[in-house]
This record gives C-alpha cells, sequence and structure tokens, in this order.
C-alpha cells in the first residue's frame, strides 16, 4: 500500500462524508419553510463577509481543539475519557478563582500564568482520579468519567451559588475578571484573542509529546497493547494515571481560555457541548493532534454558520446539532467505505509471494 | 412516616425507567453488545413519545407506540453502524448522541413551533391493583403506581427466565462469551446481536417516554440529561443480572427520589446540589468498590471475519 | 479396511476451489476428495492454506472459485449450518469453547430450541461421553477443564450432530503423547462405523500414525496426493517444503569448565488458596549453555519465563544472576540487567503490531535513555539501528517505517528475535520461539540460538516441540505442573521417557532408564530439520 493512496482515500471519503451530512440537513430544512439553497448561501456568505463573525469561528474553535485534544490523548492509550466537559468546568472554576482573587495585588501577566496553571491543574487532578479509580479499582473509566462531568456540573453550580457567586448573590455566576487579567486580542475587529494561538501550540506539543518522548511512546505501547507494554517493563497503572492527568489538565487549558479570553466570567451552562463535540473532532481526526485543529475548524465553523443561520432565516438553533450529528456519523460511517474500498485495491493489486 | 412512605413511593415510580433501560442494556450486553447509545435513545423515546402521545390528543399508548419506534429506530441506526459496519461502540454512541440532541429539538420545533407556554399532556394515571393497593405501607408504595412499573417488574422474572432457561437465551450468552463458537455452531453472530439491540432500543425508548408521560407530561431538551448512562451503570452494577438490576434500579431510584425531597424540603445542612448529584456519585463509587463482576468476555468487541 | 471407492461417488469432492483474501491468495485451484470410511490427512507447513480449504468446506470462508460436491451433489456451502446440514463439523484448532458455560451448555448451542430442560440435556450428553468412555463431566464449566477434555467437548459437539463428515484442525498440537494415542484411536474407530475424517496436521510421524490418504499443500496448493502405503517420510518433507533442510551441527558443551551465570534456588510461587504455579524449582544455566525445558503447554512454562523476566515474583527461594540477587526485581530492572526474554504469543507479548518496525525495535529500551535525550526519542538512531539488524537478520521488510503487523509471521519474529538477542546480553528466554514459523524461519531462529550459545550467553529454552528441545538443548528439564520432573543431559533420555515424565509420571517408575541413550536426540519428526 503506498501512503499517497490511502491518504488521498481519506481526504475524499471525509470530505464526501461531510457534504452528504450537510446535504442531508440541508434537505430537513424545507419543514421550517427555508430553502436549502438559500440557506447554503446564507452560511457562506453570512460567515465569510465580515470579519468578526470569521472571528467567531477562531473562538469557537479554541476549546474545540482543546478538549478534541483531550480524548486524543486517552484514546491513545486505549481509555476512553468522556468526562472533558467535566474537567474543562474545573479548568474554568480555577482560572476564573485565580483571576478573581489575584487581579489587583499582583501584575495581570503573571495572574495569567497563575490562572493557566490553576486551570490545567484543577483539568488535571479531576482526569487523574478518574485514572486513578481505573488503575487501582479497576473502575470502568468510560462510566466514571462519563458520571464525573455530572457531578463537576453540581460542583459548578454549588460553586456559583456560593464561594464563587457575584456581588449582588442574584445570579449563579462570577463577577467579570478584571480587563488586566483577560488574554490579549490578537486580530483587530474581532474577538480573536490569543487562546487560538495556545490551543494550536497545544496540538503541536501533544504531537511532540505522543510521537517525539518516551513518555508519549509509553502511552500509545500501553494503548495498543498492554500486554507487551507491562513484559516491555512499562507500568500500566501508571500509564493509564499520567494518561488521564495530561488529558485533564488539556481540558483544563480550555478552561482558561474561555475564562480569560473569551467569555471574561463563569456562569452555569456555559458551553456545554465541548466535551462531547470535542469526542466528534478527535474520531474525525482519528486521534490525530494535528488533524484535530482541522476538524475542531469544521465544527467551529458549522457553529457558527448555524448561528447565522439561525438568526437570519426561520431555521431554529438547533440545526447546529443537527449538522455536527449528521456529519460525525457520515465520517464515521465513511471509514467503513474506505476501509472496503482499500480492500477492494487490495485485491485488485497482483499478488506479490511472501517468503 | 407519611413523608417516608411518599419518598419510597416516589423512589419506585424513579427506578422504573431506569430498570427499563438498564434491563434493555442487560440483554444487548449479554450478547456482546454495550448500547451506549442509550442516552440518544432515551432521549428519542422521551422526545417521540411525546410527539406521539400530544399529536393523538394526549393517547398515552400511542405516546408509548411511537417511543418504542423511535427507540428501536434509534437502537438500529446505532446497531447497524456498529455490528455491520464495525465502527467503535462507545465513539458511535457519543456520535448518536450528538444527533439524537439536534435531531429531538429541531423536529419538537418542527412540529410544534415555538409554542408561548410548554406543550403538556397529562401524566400516566397511577393503577392501584385493587385489594392489594390497600395493604398498609407496602399498598402505596408497591402496589399504586403505574402500569409501566409493573411491566417493568413482570419483565425481571420474564428476562431472566429467557436468558438461563431457554435455547435463544444460551446462544444469547454465548455471543457475548465467545461469538467464534456461536457462528462456528452455524448461528448468525450479527443476527443475534442486531436483535438484541433492537430490544434494548425498544425498552429504552418506553424508558425515555416515561419521563415525558409519566414523569412531567411535556418535552424539554434537557429531559434525560445522563439518566440513560445511569441505566448504562446499573446494567454493570446489576452484573448483568435482571434481579441485580432491580435492586440497583430502586437503590438509584431512591437517590433520584431523595433529592427531589431534598430540594423540596429547601433547608438542609449539606447543599441541595449534593443529593443531585448523589445518584452521579453513586455509579462512580460503587463501580470502584465492586470487584469481579461477570463481564461478557467479549463486551463491546465487534464481531467482524476477515472474507 | 475395506473401502468401496469406486462403487458410490465420493463423500467429498473439492474441485479447483480457489480462495482469495485482501492480501494473500490463501487457495488456488485446490482439489481433494474423501471417501467414506477414510482419513485423508493435509499435511503442510503454517500458512499452506489448509485451514482456510476446511473452513470453506465448513461454511466458515467463501470460495471465490470452484465448487464443491457431496455425495456428488454440488452444494453450495455458505454457513456453518449447511454445512451442519450435510452431516458435515469441524473442530478448529483454537477451540470454539465458552469457558463460562458448562459442557452440557456449549454442546446444545444451536441444537435446542425454546425452553431448556437441563436435567435431560445433562443426561444426553453424560450418556455421550459415558458411550466413548470420554470422562467428561456433563455439568462441569469448561473453562476449567484441562485442554485434553475441552478437546472431548469439541468432539462430542460433532457426535452429537451425528457427524458423518469431521475436519479436525491440529487436533494434537494440545494433547500429551499418551492423549494423542487415545484420540487416533478414536479416529480409528469412528471411520470404522462408516464415517470419514479430514485431519489437518503439520507432523509428519502423525500421518503416517492415522491417515489412508495424505493431500499435501504448499503454498496454497496441493503439490502431491499419496497413499500411505506408498510413501516415505523423506519424500513428504520435500513434498512439503520444495527443497531438503540445511541440517544444524551443535558443538559438545562442558558445563562444568564454564561458569554459573543464572542461579535458581528453591523458588515457589503461589497466589493465595491456589495450587502453587511453580513448586520448589532448582537449577542453574552456565555460560554458553542451553538449557531446554520440555513439557505440555499450560504447566507452568509461562510462569517460569515469567519469573525469570520479574514479571512474576517468587513466594520463596532466591534467583541470582551472575552473582546479583534478583528475585525481587521488576521487569525493567532485568531487562537493565541484559535479560532477554522471547515470549510464546509475540503478538500478544512481544510487538505492537500498528506500530513500525523502529517503534517495536525500541520497545524494551524505552527506560534505558538507549534511544532518548531527557526523554526526548531520536528517531534517527533508532531507524538507523533498525535497518541494521534488518539486513543481519535477512529481514524481509521495505524499510524501519513499516508496521510491524503488515510483515509475515516469520519476519516479525526474526525482527523480535533480533531486539531479545540485543536486550538479552547475559540471559536470553526463548518460549515457544518457533511456534507458528514455517521451516525457513524456523532453521533461522535455530541458527541464531545456536549462535548465542556460541558467544556466551546463557539461555532458557522452553517449547512444547520436544525435537526443537533435543536439536538445541545441551541440558533438558521436564516441566509438570509447575514441577521439574528432572534435569537430564540431552540424550540422556528417549522420547518415550520424557513423555512419559512430561504426563507426570515420576522419574523412579520410568521403565528401563539406561539403554536407550542414543535414540534421544533424533526420535521425533522432521522439525528440527534432522529427517
Amino acid at each position: 500500500m503506498n501512503k499517497r493512496g490511502e491518504f488521498g482515500r481519506l481526504i475524499f471519503w471525509t470530505v464526501l462524508a461531510i457534504f452528504l451530512g450537510l446535504l442531508i440537513c440541508y434537505l430537513f430544512l424545507p419543514l421550517m419553510g427555508v430553502s436549502p439553497s438559500l440557506a447554503f448561501t446564507t452560511m457562506v456568505t453570512g460567515v465569510f463577509s465580515d470579519k468578526f463573525t470569521m472571528g467567531n469561528i477562531l473562538i469557537k474553535t479554541t476549546p474545540l481543539i482543546l478538549t478534541g485534544l483531550a480524548f486524543s490523548f486517552t484514546y491513545k492509550a486505549n481509555l476512553y475519557n468522556i468526562g472533558a466537559q467535566g474537567q474543562f468546568y474545573v479548568g474554568c472554576m480555577g482560572a476564573v478563582a485565580v483571576s478573581l482573587r489575584l487581579a489587583e495585588k499582583i501584575p495581570g501577566p503573571l495572574v495569567l500564568i497563575l490562572a493557566c496553571a490553576a486551570a490545567m491543574a484543577g483539568g488535571a487532578l479531576t482526569g487523574f482520579i478518574i485514572g486513578f479509580l481505573k488503575a487501582k479499582a479497576g473502575a470502568n473509566e468510560f462510566l466514571v468519567s462519563m458520571m464525573s462531568t455530572y457531578v463537576v456540573i453540581y460542583l459548578l453550580q454549588y460553586s456559583l451559588g456560593s464561594w464563587l457567586q457575584e456581588d449582588k448573590h442574584e445570579y449563579l455566576k462570577t463577577n467579570s475578571i478584571k480587563k488586566a487579567v483577560w488574554l490579549p486580542k490578537i486580530i483587530d475587529g474581532t474577538s480573536v484573542s490569543l487562546g487560538i494561538v495556545i490551543a494550536v501550540i497545544a496540538a503541536i506539543v501533544v504531537w511532540l509529546i505522543l510521537y517525539r518522548t518516551t513518555l508519549g511512546y509509553r502511552v500509545r505501547v500501553t494503548g495498543q497493547n498492554i500486554h507487551a507494554a507491562r513484559l516491555s517493563g512499562i507500568n500500566p497503572v501508571r500509564e493509564y494515571m499520567i494518561a488521564f492527568a495530561i488529558s485533564g489538565a488539556i481540558a483544563g487549558l480550555a478552561g482558561f481560555t474561555e475564562i480569560n479570553g473569551m467569555q471574561h466570567m463563569l456562569l452555569t451552562d456555559f458551553e456545554s457541548s465541548i466535551g462531547s463535540y470535542g469526542i466528534g473532532i478527535a474520531i474525525m481526526a482519528s486521534a490525530n493532534p494535528i488533524g484535530v485543529i482541522f476538524a475542531a475548524l469544521l465544527f467551529g465553523f458549522l457553529q457558527v454558520g448555524g448561528t447565522v443561520l439561525s438568526h437570519s432565516t426561520d431555521a431554529p438553533a438547533s440545526v447546529i446539532d443537527l449538522m455536527l450529528g449528521f456529519v460525525m456519523l457520515f465520517v464515521l460511517m465513511s471509514f467503513f467505505f474506505r476501509r472496503r474500498s482499500e480492500l477492494r485495491a487490495m485485491k485488485k493489486q497482483a499478488l506479490t509471494k511472501e517468503v | 412516616m407519611q413523608s417516608i412512605i411518599n419518598l419510597l413511593t416516589r423512589a419506585v415510580f424513579m427506578s422504573t425507567p431506569l430498570i427499563l433501560g438498564a434491563l434493555g442494556e442487560v440483554v444487548s450486553e449479554r450478547s456482546g453488545m454495550m448500547v451506549c447509545a442509550v442516552e440518544g435513545i432515551f432521549l428519542g423515546g422521551a422526545w417521540g413519545g411525546f410527539a406521539g402521545a400530544y399529536l393523538s390528543g394526549g393517547n398515552l399508548l400511542v405516546g408509548f407506540l411511537s417511543a418504542m419506534i423511535v427507540g428501536l429506530l434509534v437502537a438500529l441506526l446505532y446497531g447497524f453502524t456498529t455490528i455491520y459496519m464495525g465502527q467503535h461502540q462507545i465513539v458511535m454512541g457519543t456520535a448518536v448522541a450528538i444527533l439524537m440532541t439536534g435531531f429531538c429539538t429541531f423536529f419538537y420545533r418542527v412540529i410544534f413551533g415555538t409554542p408561548t407556554s410548554p406543550l403538556k399532556v397529562s401524566t400516566l394515571k397511577k393503577l392501584p391493583l385493587g385489594p392489594l393497593a390497600k395493604i398498609p405501607v407496602i399498598g402505596q408504595i408497591v402496589f399504586s403506581q403505574n402500569i409501566i412499573t409493573y411491566i417493568a417488574w413482570i419483565l425481571v422474572p420474564l428476562i431472566s427466565y429467557f436468558i438461563f432457561r431457554t435455547a435463544n437465551g444460551l446462544t444469547l450468552r454465548s455471543c457475548g462469551e465467545n461469538p467464534e463458537a456461536v457462528d462456528v455452531a452455524g448461528i448468525n453472530v450479527r443476527r443475534v446481536r442486531i436483535l438484541a439491540v433492537g430490544f434494548a432500543g425498544i425498552l429504552g425508548g418506553v424508558a425515555g417516554a416515561y419521563y415525558s408521560l409519566c414523569n412531567v407530561g411535556m418535552y424539554t431538551s434537557e429531559i434525560i440529561s445522563g439518566r440513560g448512562w445511569i441505566a448504562f451503570g446499573i446494567c454493570f452494577l446489576g452484573n448483568w443480572n435482571p434481579v441485580g438490576v432491580l435492586i440497583y434500579g430502586v437503590i438509584f431510584g431512591i437517590c433520584d427520589a431523595l433529592g427531589n425531597y431534598v430540594k423540596a424540603l429547601g433547608t438542609s445542612v449539606l447543599p441541595n446540589e449534593l443529593f443531585s448529584a448523589l445518584p452521579y456519585l453513586l455509579v462512580i463509587i460503587m463501580t470502584a468498590l465492586r470487584r469481579s463482576f461477570n463481564v461478557p468476555a467479549k463486551l463491546g468487541t465487534n464481531y467482524i471475519k476477515e472474507e | 479396511m475395506e473401502r468401496k471407492q469406486n462403487a458410490q461417488p465420493p463423500v467429498v469432492e473439492i474441485d479447483h476451489v480457489s480462495k482469495r483474501f485482501a492480501k494473500v491468495l490463501a487457495n488456488h485451484e485446490v482439489s481433494i476428495t474423501l471417501h467414506r470410511g477414510e482419513v485423508v490427512a493435509l499435511l503442510g507447513e503454517n500458512g499452506a492454506g489448509k485451514s482456510t480449504i476446511m473452513n470453506i468446506l465448513y461454511g466458515i470462508y467463501h470460495m471465490t472459485s470452484g465448487e464443491i460436491r457431496v455425495d456428488g451433489v454440488k452444494q453450495n456451502i455458505t454457513t456453518p449450518r449447511d454445512a451442519m446440514a450435510l452431516g458435515i463439523s469441524m473442530i478448529q484448532q483454537h477451540f470454539s469453547l465458552v469457558g463460562a458455560h458448562t459442557v452440557t451448555e456449549n454442546i446444545i448451542l444451536g441444537n435446542v430450541r425454546g425452553k431448556i430442560d437441563y436435567a435431560a440435556e445433562e443426561k444426553k450428553v453424560q450418556e455421550l461421553s459415558d458411550r466413548y468412555q470420554f470422562g467428561v463431566d456433563a455439568k462441569a464449566k469448561v473453562g476449567d477443564l484441562p485442554v485434553g477434555m475441552q478437546q472431548k467437548v469439541e468432539i462430542m459437539k460433532a457426535l452429537y450432530r451425528n457427524t458423518r463428515i469431521l475436519i479436525m484442525d491440529e487436533p494434537t498440537a494440545v494433547l500429551m503423547p499418551q492423549e494423542i494415542d487415545t484420540l487416533m484411536e478414536f479416529i480409528r474407530s469412528f471411520v470404522a462405523q462408516g464415517n470419514s475424517v479430514f485431519f489437518i496436521t503439520h507432523k509428519m510421524r502423525e500421518v503416517m500414525q492415522v491417515a489412508d490418504r495424505i493431500v499435501i499443500m504448499r503454498n496454497g496448493e496441493v503439490s502431491g496426493t499419496v497413499s500411505k502405503a506408498e510413501v516415505q517420510m523423506a519424500d513428504l518433507a520435500r513434498l512439503m517444503i520444495g527443497h531438503d533442510l540445511e541440517v544444524l551441527s551443535r558443538s559438545e558443551h562442558d558445563e562444568k569448565k564454564e561458569a554459573v551465570r543464572l542461579k535458581v534456588d528453591h523458588v515457589t510461587v503461589e497466589r493465595k488458596n491456589e495450587l502453587p504455579l511453580l513448586k520448589d524449582l532448582n537449577f542453574e544455566i552456565h555460560a554458553g549453555e542451553i538449557m531446554g525445558v520440555a513439557g505440555v503447554s499450560g504447566n507452568g512454562q509461562d510462569s517460569l519465563c515469567e519469573l525469570l523476566y520479574g514479571a512474576l515474583t517468587p513466594t520463596s527461594g532466591t534467583i541470582t544472576l551472575d552473582g546479583k540477587d534478583i528475585t525481587h526485581l521488576n521487569v525493567a530492572q532485568h531487562i537493565a540487567l541484559g535479560v532477554g526474554y522471547c515470549a510464546s504469543d509475540r503478538h500478544r507479548y512481544g510487538m505492537v503490531a500498528d506500530m513500525s518496525l523502529s517503534e517495536n525495535m525500541m520497545l524494551k529500551s524505552s527506560y534505558l535513555h538507549r534511544w532518548d535525550k531527557g526523554g526526548w526519542i531520536s528517531w534517527k538512531s533508532v531507524d538507523r539501528y533498525t535497518r541494521d539488524k534488518i539486513s543481519q537478520y535477512s529481514i524481509k521488510a521495505p524499510d524501519a517505517g513499516v508496521t510491524i503487523g503488515s510483515l509475515s509471521g516469520g519476519n516479525q519474529q526474526k525482527a523480535v528475535v533480533a531486539r531479545e538477542v540485543d536486550m538479552g546480553q547475559n540471559f536470553v528466554i526463548f518460549d515457544q520461539p518457533t511456534r507458528g514459523l514455517d521451516l525457513g524461519a524456523i532453521n533461522y531462529v535455530h541458527k541464531t540460538i545456536l549462535g548465542e550459545r556460541e558467544a556466551g550467553k546463557s539461555i532458557l529454552l522452553v517449547s512444547t516441540e520436544l525435537s526443537e528441545v533435543f536439536t538445541l538443548s545441551d541440558r533438558i528439564a521436564v516441566i509438570c505442573e509447575g514441577k521439574f520432573m528432572g534435569i537430564f543431559r540431552n540424550g540422556e533420555l528417549t522420547t518415550e521417557q520424557i513423555g512419559m515424565l512430561m504426563a507426570g509420571v515420576p522419574i523412579e517408575e520410568l521403565p528401563e532408564r539406561e539403554n536407550n541413550a542414543e535414540e534421544g536426540g533424533a526420535a521425533d519428526g522432521l522439525k528440527g530439520g534432522q529427517t
């Protein structure tokens, strides 16, 4: 098999799947009295006509890259961290707490560094607990991480009603953080902050960890063949905890970019889907950290495009989830068809006798 | 005393959908298939049940039937992509969950537009079982429930019997333990598995509709919020055994009822949120504490033959 | 035996059947016939296509082209159910049993409907077992039975369905010599009742023992069909391999001159409330010495290897390597001390199939800082090292970047051997190093092992192929139920005597111990290349 043929097939089937997913979704739109062609032009022109909206894509993409990376990292260890949402919230709480408490006491950049550290540490701790339960108690990490998100949601609600609540004690949200501790904007005329740069760097760093360091190597070996790992002096229990802690830290980092870069406060139901979108993104990218950037961009585009669509036509906002759902479904199915076409190609190839 | 009886009555009431969902999950997981789409199936059931009932003028039978159909269809989508197309079960479950979130909300809007006040149907009535309902304490807690609850209870021994005492049950269990053995015995493993998943879909659909038609009488997109996953967890905790599912179902029903009870009281030393989080915490703690499950050996592994 | 070959059509006619998988042509124009009351052996190396053609007959795989006739009638067998309806049953090499279920449940799977009357079914199954004197308990859990018994359960599955054409895929691989004889007796009596058997094997001795006709397969094709009466073992070998094998030579070894490197002193491994995995082991391995461990698989060999590699900690006793106490060291520390381990199941323990050859070459050394500075891997040096090994061991791989899983079994094993020989600078453990390899690769691995012995390393060789143990070892230990039945110089005992020790007969009860010494080394079939 040549690598280029494989890559070409990957692109072909993925693009086809995205196209079909969107097409099906557009075919539903007449039910809401929106013509598919109008919807398409609205989405494209709406998104690309002004800089601000285009910037929004990058804003939406930022946390998605990070939650996508979070799922990818554990996926490489053959673990399922379904709890990135929860780790993200803990990261949010860490970032917002540090930003609120320290904002006027120490210089802004220092606060930012501390907030970032707090967010990552919080996420890492949450992830580590799941990894620990998996490694030491043999708990099913899929179930535990899934449940952890709900627990964290209530922890968040509690915190927003008590120690993090805004001064008037009316709403379940925090005060706004001071401008001094905002992540700087990097593109004029948009709200795009340094967060996107942080996310892209994170993707590159994750790639380097996985493929260029012994730590990442051991995580991958554990994920692909735990028995071989054990007989190679690698302790899978340790790798599980490391993988989950790193995964949690990445999801927590998303809390930092969202709080300090975008929202500047924390409230309930905050970005409540980025965890599950992250899973979809990671899968579309086959858990490749660099691929995650592009898959997240697609999700970001669909989110912004869907918002534009629901604002300027009668289509409801739920069209976003519908689009994402269908695109994911079709991309997953395309894996099957791609594999089948590869097998067919193999069968056509002349056989070389193995000796 | 009365408040404890009320609490337990509520607990039994709330345990029903969890038991139903988990029973479906038991049947399916015994065949080796985790139904990771359970959350999406529950949501589809809640939505389909409500839509069917509302559009038929409040006919709950139509509601439950349409919930079964929606649940079945979602399960078949999941089953087809995993069993026949070899996609990863957990991953596919997530995709279906996202899709169903969008699908239900979108089509709720398509069918009902944006009503100014939430649309409601009257919830399913209790069905006191004649003299049994008059027994003190037990009568109210156990024998004054609705018909779905009774059905869920009857299903426990029925499914037990099916799994452990019938030829098809043996085939089902063998599919989860060693699909090659089943294949070699001339039985189509994939067909067994898709049927099991479909069954889980039907029960899951009813379970989802229970929330919209028995509990609140309306549909919101947050109506399930992880209950499907709790049913999934109950199947694990119940040791893939219908009786175990019944026991854990009731425990989680108590948790659920307790949360509401504390909220209603309004005054408590501990924060309300702790009680709301209790079922989820319980799953975490129990999966961490429990050891030596009799997990079906090939649970979650797709059966693929090279051709 | 009387056969009426000409009076009626053959029971099975496989007529020019081909099977193409995505990557390989598994069968090419294969034609085989089977008559009533006949045992036809399919003989060939691993990967010759014997199992594939039988799986086609049994409906597991579907042929690409060709035709199958049963009793002269063309049949379209698409599922095992079709095959069963024709009276065909197949016992797979890796049993198709559900370990968590009882014997009865396994046997009735797919053969009952509706409610199961367990008492009645158990009685039926018990009667079946008694009729053939199998001694299988119908209520026992299959997972608790020894492999020999499990095979009987597989046979009972076929008998329960009134099979008249029985296919057995490598049925003797898991059996002790004595059990093999019982199996052969069963096969003879089974065909005597007018049934027929396909017997797949790669061992020539068995073929001569049981078959009426022999079909030899090579590279997916039939390379010859002979009747037993007309053929010699040497001819079979040539038909199987296509050429003669190079004979290995092993220099004599005097262990007294060489230093003791590995010393195992009264080591027992047991878990709470369980029978010991290993019982009171005492032995030494000298420099430049190969100690072979013979035994039926599943008698503690894996535990022994894991023990010496640090994956298992002894309950009591001590282990020293070059005078250093290594009893409680873990795997990583063993690796650091220069211990290599070729695990029996390389797919499970020795390699990561979806990783590149280079990545697999550094599998054991991720903690040794051999390829990394502060955790930062230099893939350049790993690749260079891998390319060196590729040429040194003539591994057939396009480059260091291909996944190891895409290589053939023999080349995978060469890569694993290359790595372990390099990691094991002092002591190397080989557990079934040639399992599943073709004869060419086996020869190569054997040469490598002997080469390492010359280099002065200590070697432990575990094998269930007696011929392999005889070919390579200086001394032979026989293991049974986790205990050494004795340690002998190679040649001291005959195959039969070793076989009895393997079966657990104590050394004192062995008949005529002294006389047959010179037979020992060359007693078994062809695997060592000594035919």
